[in-house]
Parts: C-alpha cells; sequence; structure tokens
C-alpha cells in the first residue's frame, strides 16, 4: 500500500513506472499466445493462394487433395459466403475467396484444414488451380493509363479513392511568396513485421462462434464475421489472449478467421489457421508507397504562406485501410506548421500487388518525410538554420488548422527548443567533421480517430470495473487491446487512481467480446485517451459508491471524503480514515455487487467538407527528433550514432512505458529510413519475404537514444493524457534524411535511404563537382 | 513451409557415414549445422531423399595445433567456437574475427565450417580468408582420405570438387610465413545480413616492402575470387596509400560480381575497391588480425 503524502493533489498510482502487469508471464513464457493454443480434437487450416498476379481462375479441382489421409475439408469460394467485404465500409471489395480473378501473388483461392500441419502443407500442393494469366499492374505510375488493365471492375481507371482539398488560396499565397520551391519524393512499401505471426482458431458451439485471434481489434473482428455469416453480435465471440506485435497490421480481419470459421463449421472441429512469415508478407496491409510532389511557399523570413501537396499511392489489389491511409497522408500534414492555404491531391490506385493498409502513423511517416526534408531544402535555399525555420512556423496551442482541426495542448516550441539544447544542436551544426551531420525532423499524430471506421453511433470506449466482495481486489474489464505496447498495465493504473485503490491489487480481463464491454480496439492511438476515459469514468463510479456509504459511518457529506492508495478519510481530517477494503467489503454486505462502469464518446469534430472526419481527435501530440549520423563516403554506409526524442504527449501514465513506445518507435522508424522495403520481381513475387533480406534493423544497429518530454496537459483528456506510440515514428525518416544531407551534402529523395543510394548520390556528386572543377 | 519427407541417418562414427554416403551417393545431403541445408529444403532447392547428421560425430568438433605445426580445425566446429577458440585469437585472429562477423548469434551457434565450405555459395565468409592464409581440406570416403588446396576447392555456385561419397572433415590451416591477414565484409546492416562484397587478404612484410601477397575476393564471382592482378600491383612495392588504391582498383576490375537485391553489380565493384585498400592496409599495419 502506497502512504497518502498528501491527500488529494498527488497522484499515488499515475505517472509512475510500475511494472507491466503482464511482464512476468512473458519473461517465464508463461504468456500464451493465439498459436500456444490447443484444443481437443483440434484441425490445422492454411489458405492456397495465387501464384499469378493478376489472373482469371478457370477451373479449381480439389479432388485429390480430399482424398489425401487426414484432410478434414477443403473449401473454395463455393463454400463460404460470397459478399464482399472490407474494413472501410466505402470500398468493400474483398471476398473470403476469390471468384472469379486473383488479383496478387498471395490472394486466397482456397483453404484446407487437416490434422496435422505437414498435412496442410501436402494437401495444399494437391488442389489443381487452372489459372488464365492476365496482364499486371505493378507499377502504380502507369495504373491510371488509358491502357491499362481493370484491375476491380467497380473501379474505372484503377482508382480507389481520389482525393481533392483546397482550403485558403494556395496559388495566391504562391504568387505572394518570395520563395516558392517544389520537390518530389518517394516512399517504399514497408511491412509491420510483428515478430507474432497472425493467426486465429475458430470454434463452433451450435450458432456461436468463438474465434481466438491475434488482432489489435476484436470489435472490428466481430463486426465483419458476424456480418459474413449473417449472424447476430451476441453469437460470436472474439478474444485475444496475448499478443506480439501489431503495428496496424492486425487491426483488419486476416482472412484466416473466415476461413477458420467456415472449416470448422464444416468440419465440427475446432480450427488453427496461422500465416508463416512469408505468408504474413504477402497478405501485407503494410506502408504504402507514396509518390509525392510538395510545393510550399514562403516569405523572406521563411514563413509558409501556402503548401500543395500532390500525392500518389500504391494500394495494392485491396481497399484495405487504404481510403483512411490516403487522407490521412495529406490531412496531418497541416498539424505541426501554421499557414493558411492548402491544397491536398491524391489518387490511391490499385496495382496487382499485395494491399496496403496502415502501419504504425498510418499513411502519415512518408509525407512527413517528404515535408521534413523539403522544409531543410528551404532552410537551406534561404541561408537559415533549419530549427529557426520549424520555430518560426510551429503550431501553438489552441488554434486551427486550415482542413479545421482544433488543436488544444501543443508544447511544439518548447520541444523543438528542448531537442535543440540536449542534443547540442547549434555546437554541432557547425562543427561536425565531414561525413558527420545532424538534423531534425518533427512529428505529430492524433490522440485516437474523432470517428469509428464504420459509421455507429456505438461509444468509442466503455469499461466495467468490479472490486471483489472483501474489496481485497478489483477486475477491470475492457475491450481495450494490449498488442504489447503496455495498455492492460496503464489502463489498472488509471482505475486503481480513479478509484483510489492500489495497481498492485487489480486484475484485468481485455480484450474479449463476451467478457469484456465494447472498445474499438489498438489502432489510431487511442486507447491511453479514450479507453483511459472510460476507465476513469468507471474508477470514479467506484470510489463514489464507497464514499457514499462511508459518509454515514464518518457522519460527514460524502463530498466531504475522498480515497487514495486504498485508504477513504475525510478531507479536512485525513487521521478520520477506513480502509478501501473494509468499505467495499460493507458495500457488499449492504448492497451487492461493487461495480462501477464508464464510456467515451468524443466530441463532435471536424469541418464539413469530404474527408473531414480523417484526422479529426480530440488531441494531438507533437515531437521532435534530431539524429546524428555518420555516413562512410565510399561506401554509403549510414551509422546512426545518437539520437534525441523530445515529446509533448501530455500526462505520463507510466513513464518507463512511455519511453519503451518511443525507443520501438524510433527503431521502426528507422528501419525505414534506411533498411527496409518489400521488393518484387517482374511477375509480382515477393523477393524478399523473410528476416534476412527485408532487413529490420538489429540490436547493433540502434543509436545510443535519449527519450524526452516537455511539460503538458491536454484539457480534452483523461489527466490531460495524449499518445505517444505512433507519433514517435513520425519525424524519424525526416530526421534522418536532414542528417545524412548536414553530413554529406547529399539529398536522398526516396526511401529506404539505403547504402547503396547514399553511395550512389556521393558518386554522381563527385562527378558534378569535377565537371565543375574542369 | 515444411521440411519434405525424407529418411534419416545418425551414424556413429566416420567411418559408418562414409558407408551410408557410399550407398546413397547423390540421393543424401550431409547434415551439419543445418544453417543453409534445413532452410533450402524448406524452400524446396534441396530435395535429398536421405539426410546424414554428422551430429554424433564429436571428433570432428577439435580445433588443435601441434608446436610448430600445421592447424587442424574439425569440420563441425561451430562459427561460435571457431570465434571464441583461445588458440585461433592467438595464432589466427583473422580467421575467429571472420567467423565473429559473419552471421548473428543464433547462426554462429549452429553454422559449422565445414558446411561454410561445402556448401559453395559466393558470400560464404570462411573460404577467403582461409585461402589466403593457404588452407587445404580433408576429404575422407569409403576408398580412403585425400588433401585438397582449398583455392582448388570451389568450381561455381554450389558447385565443388567433392565426390557424391566424400565427407570434408577437417580443414588445415599450414604454420605462417605471412605477417599479417584480415577479412572485411561488408553486409547490410550491422549483424544478420550476408556479405555483398568481403575481401580477404594475407601479406608478407618486409620492413615497408611488400614481398608476398594473396588476396580472395567474397560474393565477387561464382566462387571465391583470387585478385592476382591486386596481388602484382602491390608485390615487391614499397606500400603506398596511392599503390593500395591501385590494388582496390584491379581487385575491381577482375571481380565478376552479379546484381541483385542486395547490390547492383557497379555498387559492388566499388566496395570491393574499398574494401581492397582497406583490407591491405589493415593487414600491412597489423599481425593477423
Amino acid at each position: 500500500m502506497t502512504e497518502i503524502q498528501s491527500p488529494g493533489d498527488t497522484y499515488s498510482v499515475i505517472g509512475k513506472s510500475v511494472k507491466r502487469i503482464d511482464g512476468k508471464a512473458k519473461v517465464t513464457g508463461q504468456a500464451k499466445y493465439t498459436g500456444d493454443l490447443k484444443f481437443p480434437g483440434m484441425l490445422v487450416g492454411k489458405i492456397l493462394t495465387s501464384p499469378y498476379a493478376h489472373a482469371r481462375i478457370v477451373h479449381i479441382d480439389t479432388s485429390a487433395a480430399e482424398k489425401l489421409p487426414g484432410v478434414k475439408a477443403v473449401i473454395t469460394h463455393k463454400d463460404v459466403p460470397s459478399q464482399k467485404y472490407g474494413i472501410s465500409p466505402a470500398r468493400w471489395d474483398e471476398n473470403i475467396f476469390c471468384i472469379d480473378k486473383a488479383l496478387f501473388v498471395g490472394d486466397k483461392i482456397a483453404a484446407v484444414a487437416a490434422v496435422d500441419e505437414e498435412t496442410v502443407y501436402k494437401a495444399l500442393k494437391m488442389i489443381r488451380v487452372e489459372y488464365e494469366v492476365l496482364p499486371a499492374i505493378l507499377d502504380p505510375l502507369k495504373a491510371m493509363d488509358e491502357d491499362a488493365p481493370l484491375i476491380q471492375a467497380d473501379y474505372p481507371h484503377n482508382i480507389n479513392t481520389e482525393i481533392h482539398q483546397n482550403f485558403g488560396d494556395v496559388e495566391k499565397a504562391f504568387a505572394e511568396s518570395f520563395y516558392v520551391r517544389t520537390d518530389r519524393f518517394v516512399g517504399q512499401r514497408a511491412y509491420q513485421t510483428p515478430i507474432e505471426p497472425h493467426s486465429a482458431i475458430s470454434l463452433w458451439d451450435g450458432d456461436k462462434l468463438t474465434v481466438y485471434s491475434s488482432t489489435q481489434s476484436p470489435h472490428y473482428f466481430q463486426y465483419y464475421i458476424a456480418r459474413q455469416f449473417g449472424l447476430p453480435l451476441g453469437n460470436v465471440r472474439v478474444l485475444k489472449t496475448y499478443i506480439g506485435g501489431g503495428f496496424g497490421g492486425k487491426l483488419e480481419p486476416t482472412g484466416l478467421e473466415f476461413a477458420g470459421a467456415a472449416l470448422a463449421k464444416i468440419t465440427g472441429k475446432p480450427v488453427k489457421m496461422f500465416y508463416d512469415r512469408h505468408e504474413m508478407f504477402a497478405h501485407n496491409r503494410g506502408r504504402h508507397r507514396q509518390y509525392m510532389n510538395l510545393t510550399t511557399g514562403v516569405d523572406k523570413e521563411g514563413k509558409i504562406l501556402g503548401v500543395h501537396a500532390d500525392f500518389l499511392m500504391d494500394g495494392g489489389a485491396y481497399t484495405s485501410l487504404g481510403v483512411a491511409s490516403a487522407y490521412y497522408a495529406g490531412a496531418l500534414l497541416t498539424i505541426l506548421y501554421d499557414f493558411p492555404n492548402y491544397r491536398f491531391d491524391m489518387y490511391r490506385v490499385y496495382t496487382n500487388l499485395p494491399a496496403c493498409g496502415a502501419q504504425r502513423g498510418h499513411g502519415h511517416p512518408q509525407p512527413r518525410f517528404a515535408f521534413e526534408s523539403h522544409l531543410d531544402n528551404i532552410a537551406h535555399h534561404l541561408g537559415l538554420d533549419p530549427i529557426d525555420l520549424r520555430l518560426r512556423n510551429a503550431r501553438k496551442p489552441g488554434t486551427i488548422t486550415p482542413n479545421e482541426f482544433k488543436v488544444g495542448s501543443c508544447a511544439l516550441q518548447a520541444a523543438i527548443e528542448k531537442a535543440r539544447d540536449i542534443s547540442h544542436w547549434d555546437e554541432k551544426r557547425k562543427t561536425l567533421s565531414q561525413g558527420r551531420g545532424i538534423g531534425i525532423g518533427l512529428g505529430a499524430f492524433v490522440s485516437g480517430a474523432g470517428y469509428p471506421i464504420y459509421r455507429t453511433d456505438l461509444p468509442h470506449a466503455a469499461a466495467v470495473i468490479k472490486v471483489n466482495e472483501d474489496g481485497s481486489s478489483a477486475t477491470l474489464y475492457t475491450g481495450a487491446v494490449d498488442i504489447g505496447q503496455g495498455s492492460d498495465t496503464i489502463l489498472c493504473q488509471m482505475a486503481a487512481e480513479a478509484m483510489g485503490y492500489s495497481f498492485e491489487k487489480m486484475n484485468i480481463i481485455s480484450a474479449d467480446t463476451e467478457a469484456a464491454p465494447h472498445d474499438f480496439g489498438a489502432y489510431a492511438s487511442r486507447q491511453t485517451l479514450m479507453s483511459g476515459a472510460a476507465v476513469k469514468q468507471a474508477g470514479e463510479e467506484v470510489k463514489n459508491q464507497l464514499l457514499e456509504l462511508a459518509a454515514s459511518s464518518f457522519g460527514v457529506p460524502a463530498a466531504e471524503l475522498d480515497a487514495q492508495a486504498e485508504i477513504i478519510y475525510v478531507k479536512e481530517k485525513p487521521e478520520r480514515r477506513r480502509t478501501f477494503a473494509d468499505v467495499a467489503r460493507e458495500f457488499f454486505v449492504k448492497k451487492g455487487p461493487l461495480v462501477g462502469k464508464g464510456s467515451y464518446i468524443p466530441p463532435k469534430l471536424g469541418g464539413k467538407f469530404k474527408g473531414a472526419a480523417v484526422g479529426t481527435s480530440p488531441a494531438y501530440s507533437f515531437a521532435a527528433q534530431v539524429t546524428e549520423v555518420e555516413v562512410d563516403e565510399e561506401t554509403g554506409e549510414v551509422n546512426l550514432v545518437e539520437a534525441w526524442d523530445v515529446h509533448d504527449c501530455g500526462q505520463v501514465i507510466n513513464p518507463a512505458l512511455l519511453h519503451a513506445q518511443v525507443h520501438g518507435a524510433f527503431f521502426m522508424g528507422m528501419g525505414e529510413s534506411v533498411w527496409e522495403e518489400v521488393l518484387f520481381d517482374k511477375k509480382g513475387k515477393i523477393l524478399n519475404a523473410n528476416l534476412a533480406d527485408y532487413r529490420i534493423p538489429t540490436a547493433l544497429d540502434m543509436p545510443q537514444f535519449h527519450s524526452e518530454l516537455v511539460d503538458s496537459y491536454e484539457p480534452n483528456a483523461p489527466w490531460g493524457v495524449k499518445e505517444v506510440g505512433e507519433g514517435a515514428t513520425t519525424p524519424t525518416m525526416g530526421s534522418i534524411a536532414n542528417a545524412i544531407y548536414h553530413a554529406t551534402g547529399v539529398r536522398i529523395n526516396s526511401l529506404p535511404m539505403s547504402y547503396e543510394k547514399v553511395w550512389r548520390a556521393l558518386k554522381e556528386k563527385r562527378e558534378r563537382d569535377s565537371r565543375a572543377n574542369v | 513451409m515444411y521440411l519434405p519427407d525424407f529418411d534419416y541417418y545418425a551414424p556413429p562414427d566416420l567411418s559408418e557415414a562414409c558407408r551410408l554416403l557410399r550407398e546413397f551417393g547423390s540421393r543424401a545431403k550431409i547434415l551439419a549445422g543445418g544453417t543453409d541445408l534445413l532452410h533450402k529444403m524448406k524452400h524446396e532447392e534441396f530435395t535429398p531423399e536421405v539426410i546424414i547428421s554428422l551430429k554424433n560425430l564429436s571428433a570432428l568438433r577439435e580445433i588443435r595445433s601441434e608446436p610448430g605445426q600445421d592447424l587442424l580445425i574439425g569440420a563441425l566446429a561451430t562459427q561460435n567456437e571457431i570465434a571464441n577458440s583461445s588458440l585461433l585469437q592467438e595464432k589466427y585472429r583473422s580467421i575467429s574475427e571472420a567467423a565473429w562477423n559473419m552471421a548473428n548469434n543464433q547462426i554462429r551457434h549452429m553454422g559449422t565450417i565445414g558446411g561454410n565450405i561445402v556448401n559453395a555459395v559466393p558470400s560464404a565468409d570462411l573460404p577467403p580468408i582461409l585461402i589466403v592464409l593457404g588452407a587445404r581440406i580433408t576429404l575422407v570416403s569409403t576408398e580412403g582420405e585425400r588433401t585438397v588446396p582449398l583455392e582448388e576447392f570451389f568450381l561455381g555456385v554450389h558447385k565443388t570438387v567433392i565426390r557424391d561419397d566424400e565427407i570434408l572433415t577437417q580443414v588445415i590451416v599450414p604454420a605462417q610465413t605471412t605477417t599479417g591477414s584480415t577479412y572485411i565484409r561488408f553486409g547490410l546492416r550491422k549483424s544478420g545480413a550476408l556479405a555483398i562484397a568481403g575481401v580477404a587478404v594475407a601479406v608478407t612484410m618486409e620492413g615497408e616492402i611488400c614481398r608476398s601477397a594473396r588476396i580472395v575476393l567474397a560474393a565477387a564471382a561464382p566462387l571465391p575470387l583470387r585478385a592476382r592482378q591486386a596481388e602484382q600491383v602491390i608485390v615487391g612495392q614499397r606500400v603506398t596509400p596511392g599503390l593500395l588504391e591501385q590494388a582496390g582498383l584491379a581487385a575491381a576490375q577482375e571481380s565478376r560480381p552479379r546484381s541483385s537485391i542486395r547490390g547492383s553489380t557497379e555498387y559492388r565493384r566499388d566496395l570491393i575497391r574499398v574494401l581492397t585498400r582497406r583490407a591491405l592496409h589493415k593487414a600491412i599495419q597489423k599481425e593477423h588480425i
């Protein structure tokens, strides 16, 4: 029990680096992930996928596979509902299995359930599929060509999403600018690469389906599975055990739930489905490759007057979360810098490649890389220090962006200044030797999306807290999903704080659609703020009930009581006290179960224009990141020496988990900066669907890293919290690009900034310089 | 992904292993560390009917030397055993360093020197340093044994002079008259990345004069490539920075790297230039590290 230091005005649970609630189970190996679970009679299932990027399916013969001993079922599109699904309701464009055409190498054709894994693999090889190979589009820049083959019949010119937004008068701003600059940048296809593969176990009991899934959102899975099989939500239970990372790739149905549910129904047995590493890459839903033209006009002092973002993104064969990705790409460019005129044009095109979706930072990191690089070019042209240029344009608190996002708390200026100071920026900009450089990038992100993915009036988050009958423990029930980021821990901290209880006595049941109340899940950096708001309300309801009951025993009104750290006391006379457990037990005896509940709905946010909802949020986080690099100018090798992140993420619930998030976010951002790219051959087959050639960084590649904070409090959030997990990925690519530029004088305009690209750029610069000297 | 079906043997001794290999010939594959074989079997690049595991042949893990004699490294010595061997660290640090840098810890625990040689892939890290040090290998079959200079062992990718009935049992590193050696590799991250270029050198210096030099390139051709023209640039010469750069240029010119997703021919060739110069500089400055 924590001693009350100064009742009422300090926190006893939040703001402390309590140990992870799941830490012991994970480090001792006791934690069971979906793939570890076993049920009596459980079968193993796998999906057969297309070897062609674009092909008509002429005939599927499953007879040989069905005859293989141990095979219990082989299914194709004929055995499952044919209605289309997707995660974005505006563009439902996927089928459980392909009906007429396969749209990429890896598209789902059929599935097998058998007694063991080996039999499944053998059976997959025995399914004969006759294809008529069609011309494929692998280059997104050619997708809209007149003579391009059509990938999805309902989408002319292969345009999946088209956006044209105009705020203020950009042309006029450019005409009035001192300097107008256009740069073109290209991103890459990156993949989330969670360590735990996707998996799902489906079990039927009569008309009721239970799915154990490695998912970021049991709710969306429940919603789409119920819709696909025509079941009421109450007949579908989705739950997760422990999750080994998601990063956006496990937010939408993976296909394993649908195929598994169908196979389980047919065989009457539980069916475990999973992706191996290669299949994870093929299923994808990772980062879109974006082509980004940016034009910016500034005045003599570097004040930004107007920006035009003209983008195209490679969506792959399906929509996935790509509509939101496309809007996010442009929407969030307005957050960091205050400029009045903004135009955003975007085409998201279909290609015959794996579908892209939401990856940490959603559509924003690549445009942020582009914009931060672009700003450095402008600073260079104007002879300004890149930090001075940023400070001149940095957003202030209590402002509204041209696309009508309301920014409440914002300590961006303080974050930039602190990053500058702790990195010794001023000194290093002047004194670093050739080949060594320091660069800055800024970032920002939503603390939860203002609107759910499909249209519904359900609250965004809900929570129930039940106190044990003798008050010796309490259980938090929440639909929030801990995918490794630590939400189970911080939500228990928040619950204990709100109840006046202690963290050590909290239990949690989360992410189970039957046991816990609804919550949309882990995406858009929403849970600390949104799930936290519901948890806080539930905790306060528990506390208030106890104070009401205790009031009579103290003989004072409840308003004169408070509870903290398991003690209920009279505020004016703290020595008059009873233990939480004592009062809770009395409550149970006299009134029955002690339960508190809460729910959260964000305020109405955003403008009225098309797409106005994407990017709205109750609160925005801000970050400044400085990176120091050392470039081997002969080989192009980029060595990250040191990096500094300063975050404005509101009040912190658990500092250790927060800094871990920032470390991880930087690590992921640096991987996309220098190493990671999904590559394809000329027929659309992935060349590096493994961890040897898809090079996520290793511990050795991580630089010395400093994660720091600035004082910040968000009035729209419980205890003033904001997000950190995605926001800290957004500045990294720009900060590394700018450090490479400072080190070498070469600007790498495409991701990843691989050793060979740096080498080539340096070689070309030397050739230019020697020609100039002749 | 799963392993295709095969019959499995784990013979108790070398003679039984040889007998099995004689019986199954090209239908069999030898399993040592398995870091390459099992991966290729899962991808069906190799589909042997028979696997003969050498796991019981512990005598083949030994690393030993007699005073004044050759150094003997058993074919089953793992990369970590080579990296951590005090004998190698003292006498042939360049070999132990090459083993240390070639892969991550998990791979080094399993991968063997024999596998790294017999597998015969261009990016293999141990053959170049062993070749510049004049290593020979012992091949054993039911017919007896023979010793082959490692330099003459490789014929191309996955192609060597080993017969279907032979097992590589040991690597022999002769006592050195060279004064310095090193292997420098270039991978696309700090650990867990195949070499996209590598250069091993061994030199014999007499004051500032280079009396002899051997340079072997990794990932520069279908097989470990002796850079003879680069050697000729420096042998008999007083070493200067300009001369080392010339040797690097010569090595780059005689290299024949392929383009792949890991690097273009042009890039790899320039890396060979840089690495050759750096490796020569290091081997000349410091003894056998």
